[in-house]
């Protein structure tokens, strides 16, 4: 303290600075907080929207954003990107359940059973919709069903982004599996799929000629795994409180097939998704098991490629799939005038969702994919189709993209895709898990008391 | 901060014994009342009433979203005590509490003892130190991440120079806890290393003049004058970084954000990870006071190690 | 604060020069992180996102700054972070004080059972109470407002436990002849006491502050609307949709700590003297 006389000058400033700033930030601060907060209320037309998308995505929904919001349009929307996954969906759950959340939010579509029960979303208008011309008709039955529950439409799907088959066309050209249109033979058992792959391996030089990565990746490995057992007719069904609904055998022989198919031959049996994706964006490998979103990253890596449904091997067409969906969140004060403009922004981006078939998805709404228009742009048009047969997650409020239920699958089966055996005793753990959790209440309602 | 903790035992006596002598107790009351209201309620409001509704919350099945808040007796506590993820949790809590206090302790330390011998350039010295205490976990985080980035980041191009393979620093789980351990001693050293300068200047001059009419060398000064004369700060220095680090969070959710957080996710993440991504409030609640017990555990402990050598010298 | 240059007579030149070897290499180690992003901030997207050194291949550049700042988003987070951090500040030291000079000066029943309790207090993590606090901001509609940022931050039970000590050094003498002459309990606190406690309230004031700026964990809890995040929040919430940007990233982490470096340069000392003297209340 002994300084204290010689500092008391400039000490003096500094407190006399941050009371004064201080007063100042209580009584102008708290006008310009009311500024900040009233940006939204000042600007009575801009809508707040939230989504997950990022890297080429998040590009494109940009570029459809500036057009819908250019083209003398009665609202202006301010888009904020959040972290993909968890943070995302947190962070939407904590601003519906604050009351204040944005006007409009992207999810997936697999997410809304675990998020509309504790009351997070408010459900869409089919009238007011209807009017905007978005009605139940203009989507393909699955992927408008997947937005509703009970009665009620929680969600209006974007697009649907399903698991196919990417194949190098001078690669299986070469080794002969294409047909005269260029397309990849038809093959409808696992042997014939097989075979196919030995014949491309043919032209590979040694390296396995399909690439699957994998490891340490749950939502992948549950991809591959649900188009397969869904293509064999079968549904899986987690009934809330109840018991796993899973056919063994077929799971197992789903499976099996994995296994057969990642025998370090036909492919790489231990890979992670980055390096099975450069194998064949390296154009070292003929054939990828991968989503349509990669289609951007592939055709900006210069290799030549085209793109499939994975082949129906068990009888029935089906590929696993999620969408991108348009939700609500909840909000404690609607206004009208703003939701108004949300439903007309919305209609606006399904209409111009040409756009976000550039970046590999399937739009869902109907009047574009069957447009002229979108019958030239290849290769989307090759792999359309696959919006008639898509499988989403099992219904319940742990499973979804990015959930846990992805995780906990991978972690019970990664071993036996490591090392080829023990399928049977993988699909019992992984029953038990997802036993477990049907047993927990869904924690955004805790008490089962919600309906839609 | 050593004048601000010994000199107050003596002091407070005093002062008690001065305000016996001002005036009549009735209207005093009534002064003090006022002069602490305006604490007393935000304390009320937001320390006691949350303290006291967390304790309720941790028996119901309350949900973030305002649903549920059933009686559930003990049911969140049972689960706690039984759930391997919160005892990995504890024990990565206590893990890295260990590993991050000893360089910060022992690093503060040497930086304080060298800063202190007078050297030139003495306020650059305290700002390279002290200067990452300054950021925001969030500035510290993008920083490392980029520092740690397995392909283009600074630390594997050191390693490269060294001749020694590239590490994941934040992707491998065996090695990411350390790249978080790394990234908190940068960050917060500067804090204990203020800390010990001003207790090495605290030491009275007269020691090292007795000493240097003794003839002691400049290490016997330290071992016999410096470190010894540092003791009750290192205690108490030893006892926040603990503190501290068992707070970890910020830096550890923020670097490690899409990497699978096993092996590297501290208690508070998982309360905040139970509580705001998986909605159970109740839950949630019941892991905080498990980590609240843990943090009186060791205060306590501390506190009762610091008397004793209080009692003692 | 004494420097002691002339205390150690018997060391020579080599061990000065060894020490001030060692020192510099650590000093250097310290300072290398950080003047690291911000080279990164001064070097083109591609040169960032590749292995160059100190300089890209392109040069300098304030193009990362340039981009970050037209975004609106990083000035209103600013600007946020600059006010409520003032409220804060201003709000604990006040109720802080005044609680405190009650403790020091004021005879009441119950004043050392309460003063207990607030030091007791001083234990409990905040990382406790988010899940109550996140509860009551629910109940009271503070969720994504300014209030429910700032008021469970003004609670700091170490600060009145330090400005007590430091209040009970003050002498009682100068506020009793005030007293005599009919001056009232505020009037002596506002016109004597706190005239002789602006170094500790200084201290205290930056070291709130600076807890305030860098706050993350509650901010990140209460504020959801991008319009009302504080720096460090909504740096870490909110992504560029068209992926990571390093030269960014890095020009927004040197934003961010601009102002608390440029403060630490002016301030240096009443700073290193705030965290010793406050030191106890952690962090």
């Amino acid at each position: 303290m002994a300084r204290r006389s010689t500092m008391l000058s400039r000490r003096g400033l500094l407190t006399g600075a941050a009371a004064i700033g201080g007063a100042a930030a209580l009584s102008g601060g708290l006008s310009a907080c009311g500024a900040a907060g009233a940006a939204s209320a000042a600007d009575p037309d801009q809508i707040q929207f939230w989504t997950l998308l990022s890297g080429g995505d998040g590009g494109t929904m940009a570029d459809m954003v500036a057009k819908a919001t250019g083209s003398g349009a009665a609202y202006d929307v301010k888009t904020t990107t959040l972290v993909w996954g968890e943070p995302y969906y947190t962070k939407l759950a904590m601003a519906a359940t604050g009351g204040r959340p944005p006007e409009l939010a992207i999810m997936h579509a697999s997410r809304v059973p675990g998020y509309a029960p504790g009351g997070l979303l408010d459900t869409w208008d089919v009238g007011r919709l209807a009017e905007l011309g978005v009605s139940q008709d203009d989507f393909p039955e699955e992927i408008w069903k997947k937005g509703m529950i009970g009665d009620k439409v929680f969600a209006v799907a974007l697009d649907a982004h399903p698991t196919v088959l990417m194949f190098n066309p001078e690669i299986c050209d070469k080794a002969g599996v294409l047909d005269s249109d260029g397309r990849l033979r038809k093959t409808e058992s696992p042997e014939e799929f097989i075979d196919l792959v030995s014949q491309v391996g043919g032209q590979t030089k040694g390296t396995p000629p399909l690439s699957y990565g994998y490891l340490g990746d749950g939502s992948q490995m549950f991809r591959l795994f649900y188009t397969f057992y869904t293509q064999h007719g079968a549904a899986m069904t987690f009934p809330e409180g109840g018991k796993a609904e899973i056919d063994d055998d077929i799971a197992v022989e789903s499976l099996q097939l994995m296994q057969r198919l990642l025998d370090g031959k036909l492919a790489v049996q231990r890979n992670d998704y980055a390096a099975a994706l450069a194998e064949f964006a390296t154009g070292r490998s003929g054939l990828l098991f991968t989503g349509v979103w990669e289609l951007r990253s592939v055709k900006e890596a210069g290799v030549p490629f085209d793109m499939t449904a994975i082949p129906t091997l068990f009888g029935t067409p089906a590929a696993y799939a999620d969408s991108h969906a348009f939700v609500l969140p909840h909000q404690n004060e609607v206004d009208e005038h703003r939701r108004d403009l949300t439903y007309r922004f919305v209609a606006d981006l399904l209409k111009g969702s040409y756009e976000w078939a550039t970046a590999g998805h399937v739009p869902a709404y109907l009047p574009v994919t069957q447009s002229p228009e979108y019958a030239k742009l290849t290769p989307q048009s090759h792999y359309a189709d696959v919006a008639e047969r898509v499988n989403y997650d099992p219904a319940a409020w742990f499973t979804g993209s990015a959930s846990n239920f992805h995780s906990g699958f991978g972690n019970a089966i990664q071993p036996a895709l490591m090392t080829g055996k023990g399928a049977p005793g993988a699909i019992d753990a992984f029953r038990a898990r997802v036993d477990r959790l049907l047993k927990t209440q869904n924690p955004v309602d805790p008490d089962g008391t919600w309906k839609p | 901060m050593t004048a601000a903790v010994e000199r107050p035992l003596v002091r407070t006596a005093a002062s008690r014994a001065r305000t016996a002598t001002t005036t009549g107790p009735s209207r005093e009351g009534l002064v003090s009342w006022g002069f602490l209201a305006p604490f007393l309620v935000a304390f009320a409001l937001f320390l006691v009433w949350p303290l006291v509704h967390g304790l309720y919350l941790s028996v119901t099945n309350q949900s973030l979203t305002g649903a549920g808040g059933s009686w559930v007796g003990l049911d969140n506590y049972r689960e706690a005590l039984t759930d391997p993820t919160m005892w990995r949790a504890l024990r990565t809590t206590v893990w890295f509490t260990v590993v991050s206090t000893i360089p910060l302790v022992i690093l503060a330390l040497v930086m304080a003892l060298l800063v202190h011998r007078g050297l030139p350039g003495q306020w650059l010295w305290r700002l390279s130190f002290f200067m990452p205490f300054l950021l925001a976990s969030t500035v510290v985080s993008q920083i490392w991440v980029w520092i740690f980035n397995p392909d283009i980041g600074a630390a594997n191009s050191v390693l490269g120079a060294l001749g020694i393979e590239p590490i994941a620093w934040l992707q491998d789980p065996a090695v990411n806890l350390y790249a978080i351990v790394i990234a908190t001693v940068w960050w917060t050293v500067g804090f204990n290393f203020l800390l010990y300068l001003a207790a090495l200047q605290n030491i009275p001059d007269q020691l090292y003049e007795a000493a240097a009419i003794d003839g002691a060398g400049p290490w016997r000064r330290l071992t016999s004058i410096t470190l010894p004369q540092l003791w009750p700060a290192t205690i108490l220095i030893v006892m926040l970084q603990v503190l501290a680090s068992l707070k970890l969070f910020d830096q550890a959710y923020q670097m490690l954000i899409g990497v699978s957080t096993d092996t590297t996710r501290p208690i508070v993440q998982y309360i905040y990870e139970s509580g705001f991504v998986g909605y159970r409030f109740g839950y949630s609640a019941a892991i905080s006071y498990v980590f609240f017990a843990l943090i009186v555990v060791v205060g306590v402990f501390q506190m009762t190690a610091m008397n004793r050598r209080r009692n003692l010298s | 604060m004494r420097s002691r240059q002339t205390r150690s007579p018997g060391e020579k030149g080599a061990g000065r020069v060894v020490a001030f070897v060692v020192l510099a290499l650590m000093a250097v180690g310290w300072l290398m992180p950080f003047l690291w992003a911000v080279a990164t901030a001064f070097k083109t997207e591609t040169d960032a996102a590749s292995e160059s050194g100190w300089i890209g291949g392109d040069g300098l550049t304030t193009e990362a700054f340039r981009e970050m700042l037209s975004n609106g988003n990083v000035w209103i987070w600013a600007l946020n972070s600059l006010w409520t951090s003032l409220v804060i500040t201003v709000l604990t030291v006040t109720i802080s004080a005044l609680a405190a000079y009650a403790f020091s000066r004021l005879r009441f029943p119950g004043r050392r059972w309460l003063f207990a309790v607030i030091v007791a207090a001083i234990i409990i993590p905040p990382q406790v109470l988010i899940i109550p606090l996140f509860y009551e901001m629910l109940t009271f509609d503070l969720i994504d407002t300014p209030w429910g940022l700032i008021l469970p931050q003004i609670v700091a039970p170490a600060m009145v436990f330090i400005l007590k000590q430091f209040f009970d050094g003050v002498p009682i003498e100068l506020e009793d002849a005030a007293r005599v002459d009919g001056a009232g309990r505020l009037r002596v606190f506002w016109s004597i006491v706190l005239p002789l406690s602006r170094p500790v309230m200084a201290a205290v004031a930056i070291f709130v502050f600076i807890n305030a700026w860098n706050n993350f964990l509650w901010p990140f809890l209460v504020i959801n609307d991008t319009n009302l995040m504080t720096l460090p929040t909504g740096l870490q919430t909110v992504i560029d949709a068209h992926g990571i940007q390093y030269a960014q990233t890095m020009a927004q982490a040197v934003l961010a700590a601009l102002p608390l470096i440029v403060v630490f340069l002016f301030f240096q000392r009443q700073i290193v003297k705030g965290v010793a003297t406050t030191g106890f209340g952690g962090r």
